[in-house]
């Protein structure tokens, strides 16, 4: 069935695309970002702790996570002929060379504004453990 | 490719340059650079996310769409926020840990555009012994529409 504004309900799931992390995709990451922090690099420097935390070893990037996230949405919005107007993500658990993640959506309301159409989704990525390593919400326009 | 080739990926080499957070004063201007993206750096970073959608890709099929050609991910405000800072903006600071970010999109950038940045610090606390620094951001596009505008919260390298 296809999309619409009308026939999206509370409760509604999107799923994503299953993402395979490696030391290369992490890499890839920093050359399609141009983020090249040493956090995502350097084996070496991540022996080191942050504050109270130790990773040990290298970390995907958390824009990582932002990206897969928004190529869920916009996936699933163009063909509704909707728009993806908006995401905020926070970050929960390092995600590592080894994992595969996948963001899912669930649509947690609607609402009709002066001029037009929006429709309010909760998002996740989990990893193979099926434990939660970023969350956020999202916001996407129907228009009229 | 001119631009990537200039782009320097040693984050350390201008460590010493950057600002820490006691330097960073909330509500000052951070120094930005124009930035002309091009359809390379959008299939490079369409790849590493693994973006496949024809509307990024295929000038024929995204003239049939709304936007009447080729756009860029929403998502490619990751890669302008580095290519629109200079190597001693303090967000190349390693160590510096990305703690979450929300951004709204207004309209979609394009091959060819010239992306400007206003960007600075809004805010800064510390919390749990961690110090955070919050960054508002704006892009733009060569013809002073905004493109997306968005915040996040970064953990500063002590």
């Amino acid at each position: 069935m296809t999309t619409t504004f009308e026939n999206l309900g509370e409760g509604d799931t999107i799923d994503g695309p299953t993402f395979e992390v490696s030391r290369e995709s992490i890499r890839l990451f920093c050359d399609g970002s141009l983020d090249y922090n040493p956090l995502h690099l350097d084996d070496e420097y991540m022996k080191g702790s942050f504050g109270k935390t130790n990773f040990g070893g290298i970390i995907m990037h958390g824009m990582n996570n932002f990206g897969l996230i928004t190529r869920m949405l916009t996936d699933w919005a163009y063909p509704a002929g909707a728009i993806h107007r908006r995401l905020e993500t926070r970050w929960v658990k390092p995600v590592k060379p080894g994992d595969t993640i996948q963001p899912t959506g669930i649509v947690k309301s609607k609402q009709v504004t002066a001029n037009s159409r929006w429709v309010l989704i909760d998002v996740m990525v989990k990893n193979q453990s099926g434990e939660k390593v970023a969350t956020g919400e999202a916001m996407v326009e129907f228009p009229n | 490719m001119a631009q990537a080739e200039a782009f320097e990926t040693n984050f350390w080499k201008h460590a010493n340059l950057r600002k820490v957070w006691d330097d960073i004063v909330p509500g000052e201007p951070r120094k930005t650079i124009p930035y002309t993206l091009t359809r390379d750096a959008i299939e490079l970073y369409c790849a590493s996310v693994g973006e496949d959608h024809p509307i990024y890709f295929d000038e024929a099929y995204a003239r049939t769409t709304r936007y009447g050609g080729l756009i860029a991910p929403p998502s490619i405000h990751i890669l302008l926020m580095f290519a629109c800072t200079p190597a001693d903006d303090w967000m190349r600071s390693p160590g510096t840990v990305n703690a979450g970010q929300s951004w709204s999109y207004n309209i979609p950038a394009r091959p060819g555009d010239v992306i400007t940045l206003q960007a600075r610090a809004l805010d800064k606390f510390i919390k749990r012994e961690r110090l955070f620094v919050v960054h508002d951001n704006v892009f733009f596009n060569q013809h002073g529409d905004v493109v997306c505008s968005g915040r996040g919260w970064t953990i500063r390298p002590e």
